[in-house]
């Protein structure tokens, strides 16, 4: 029945069952014969019967049946008068052989169920204590490989067959990671694909996979819903039920150590992202502080040159202007990066507050003071307008960023038209000019970084800043678009949302 | 008090930036006393009797913003806050401790002297006189006159309140909590809408350009101030 399972129950092969019925029963008939003389022929009858209770206790079902009926004939060739003739018994002893079958038909068959009973719990017993060993293994293991070795091997020596458990491999879906205890087996190509569709796709049925003929099986590894894995054992023959359900077992065991080292691996992957992430944030910090602490006196310097009273040249003056408007550009470089990398930090570096868009597009016209100085600007925007929670700072930023492309894609003097409208839950700012444009091949990229339209070449410029609107932008849960204008130039618009999504 | 004679104190850890304005304040003919954190800043406030603070707000010893509660527990010199652009907030949270004004780093030397020029006459002289004149705006507070160019410019009450207060504290940033408890009340102080809106109708009466305002000037996410010419 259960190969590999080691019992402590002394069990004999049938025909070894039927040569100690036989062997018991001649026994018995042998004492008899010399006793007789002293004895009744129930007595023979009562040691008749201990040798079927032995039969049946060590031979099973078969040999006590067999070990029955031939004391019964015995006892009526033998002991029962007409002596030595098969013929019908003595009337007086017709109830006592009759009893006699009865009662041990009855004995047979009690004790083989009590026998196979004693089994089976021995069996239970062995499994539920291999199963809580494995669960303790497991409990104590934090690696996943080393707990799915373990369910390999435990279930293998259960079951007495090769067991192979397969986990799908997040690199490659083609290639799930095997799990085997022998060290060079080779798994077929044909058993690797059953598990990879297993992975994919959930309504696949797991017999399905396999010839209703063959022994191999496979069973989902399934916790809270998902398919974390398949475990397969590969038999001779159909797996017998008990089987079926200890491989269950097994496979529900492994399914929950699984989910358990995933989690605990996620766990860990999350605490090494906030590591990552503490560690940008403090190099962000001290990268702006140091290279805005130069910024600081360069600027401050040259802008004092700036002053009318200061006794230089024009010429030295205007090369200054020169060296202080390229510091500024730096400056509003750091920025960009800096932003750049806050938003790409994640969303809570976002420090939102409620904000009037007038603000918002007056501190941005503020900051472009030089670049606005020769250009109409024709501001729209309703009076009554909501105030929009943002950050304020990056906001402003991708404001500066858009409409700086705008002056320097733009001739000069050219006028530059602001928008503001309130569409819906949405407030839409839209800054146009009456420069170049976006040629059509770059509209889809112009906001990826470090791309730059190819009619660009005569500006100065990195790639980032439409990069950085996009990013400011979306982490605000709005959105950003370019489009050409009719009668040429381009007009850039940012959708944001009233209320924060 | 002689301004050209002023002593300033400068509290900053970058030694780059302490050099700088050094130097800065030195040929403007201020005397400058430097100071390397925030302990120490309040120190030399109190020892060397400084006419005005120039106050980082990032120290690495303590909070900028608490240096500044600390100092106005007992003495109202002006404050001139250097911050850098991003930290809104922090610039709120000075400018309502009791910080003068703020400067956005990097700044340009001339709007630096500017400012801290226009901080030591308003500490020189704290009673504002009540007519206010830049460029074609005249605002008589006297007589509750409003001209642009020679011509009366009708304003409803709260659009006058409004910018009465920014009279009154001309030249100096206001934050917005500021204006609405000083113009509306204490219970009104979170109304950023109300400011919002009054700001924009009154902009709309005496600023010619809306696209470049003269004389209410936006502070970038922190309040407004009225430009003195």
């Amino acid at each position: 029945m259960t190969k590999g399972l080691s019992t402590r129950i002394v069990r004999l092969s049938p025909w070894q069952g039927y040569v100690l019925s036989f062997g018991l029963v001649g026994l018995v008939t042998l004492l008899g014969l010399a006793t007789h003389v002293f004895f009744d022929v129930t007595n023979i009858a009562m040691a008749y019967l201990l040798a079927v209770v032995v039969a049946s206790a060590l031979g099973g079902p078969g040999p006590s049946i067999l070990a029955c009926l031939f004391s019964v004939a015995i006892l009526n060739f033998v002991f029962v008068p007409p002596i030595m003739s098969f013929g019908p018994p003595d009337t007086r002893y017709v109830f006592t052989l009759l009893v006699f079958l009865v009662v041990g038909m009855t004995t047979s068959s009690l004790t083989s169920r009590i026998r196979n009973q004693t089994e089976a719990a021995k069996r239970r017993e062995h499994e539920t204590a291999t199963l809580y060993d494995l669960s303790r293994k497991l409990a104590n293991s934090t690696r996943i490989d080393d707990m799915i070795l373990s369910v390999v091997s435990s279930a293998k020596r259960m079951l007495g067959e090769e067991v192979i458990v397969f986990l799908p491999n997040p690199q490659d879906s083609e290639k799930p990671r095997i799990y085997t205890d022998k060290p060079n087996y080779m798994v077929s190509q044909l058993d690797v694909e059953g598990a990879v569709r297993l992975f994919r796709d959930d309504s696949i049925s797991e017999r399905a996979l396999v010839p209703p003929y063959s022994g191999t099986r496979y069973l989902r590894l399934v916790s809270a819903q998902k398919t974390v894995g398949v475990m397969a054992v590969f038999s001779d023959a159909r797996l017998a039920d008990d089987q079926e359900r200890l491989m269950e077992a097994f496979a529900d065991l492994a399914a929950v150590y699984i989910e358990r080292a995933q989690l605990a691996e996620d766990a860990r992957d999350t605490e090494i992202v906030k590591a990552k992430e503490k560690l940008q944030t403090a190099l962000l910090s001290s990268i702006s502080h140091d290279l805005r602490t130069p910024l600081v006196s360069v600027i401050g310097v040259l802008s004092s040159l700036q002053e009318d009273k200061v006794g230089i040249d024009d010429a030295t003056k205007n090369m200054a202007q020169v060296a202080l408007e390229e510091s500024e550009r730096l400056n509003r470089l750091v920025s960009n990066l800096l932003s750049m990398s806050r938003i790409e930090a994640g969303a809570t570096k976002i420090l939102r507050q409620d904000s009037d868009v007038r603000d918002l597009i007056d501190s941005a016209l503020e900051q472009l003071t030089r670049e606005s100085s020769d250009r109409p600007i024709n501001l729209s925007i309703p009076d009554e307008m909501p105030l929009i929670n943002v950050d304020f700072g990056l906001i402003v930023q991708t404001l500066v960023n858009i409409m700086d492309n705008a002056f320097r894609y733009s001739p000069p003097g050219s006028p530059i038209d602001v928008n503001v409208k309130q569409i819906g839950g949405e407030v839409h700012i839209e800054v146009a000019d009456r420069g170049i444009g976006i040629p059509q091949e770059d509209m889809a990229r112009v906001f990826d970084k470090f791309y730059r339209a190819h009619n660009t070449n005569s500006v100065a410029g990195t790639g980032l800043g439409l990069s950085i609107c996009k990013g400011i932008v979306e982490a605000h849960g709005g959105s950003v678009t370019a489009q050409n204008r009719p009668g040429g130039g381009s007009t850039l618009k940012i959708m944001l949302p009233v209320n924060r999504s | 008090m002689n301004q050209d004679k002023a002593r300033i104190l400068v509290v900053d850890d970058e030694q780059a930036i302490r050099r700088f304005l050094h130097v800065a304040l030195t040929s403007q003919g201020y005397t400058a006393i430097d100071s390397s954190s925030g302990q120490e800043g309040i120190s030399a406030a109190a020892t060397s009797k400084p006419d005005a603070i120039v106050l980082d707000l990032g120290l690495p010893d303590m909070d900028g913003v608490e240096v500044i509660r600390l100092l106005r527990e007992w003495t109202q010199i002006p404050i001139i806050v250097l911050s850098v652009r991003g930290s809104e907030t922090d610039k709120i949270a000075a400018l309502d401790a009791g910080a003068d004004d703020y400067v956005t780093k990097p700044f340009g030397l001339p709007e630096f002297l500017a400012r801290l020029r226009a901080a030591l006459r308003r500490a020189a002289q704290p009673t504002s006189e009540s007519l206010f004149e830049a460029d074609d705006l005249k605002v008589d507070l006297a007589r509750r006159l409003v001209t642009l160019s020679g011509k009366q410019v009708q304003l409803t009450p709260n659009e006058y309140d409004l910018l009465r207060c920014l009279v009154v504290h001309a030249g100096k940033v206001l934050t917005h909590r500021q204006i609405l408890r000083e113009v509306w009340g204490l219970s009104y102080e979170r109304e950023f809408h109300m400011l919002h809106v009054n700001i924009s109708n009154l902009r709309r009466k005496i600023e010619s350009d809306r696209a470049r305002p003269r004389y209410i000037v936006t502070e970038s996410g922190v309040g407004y101030r009225l430009k003195t010419s």
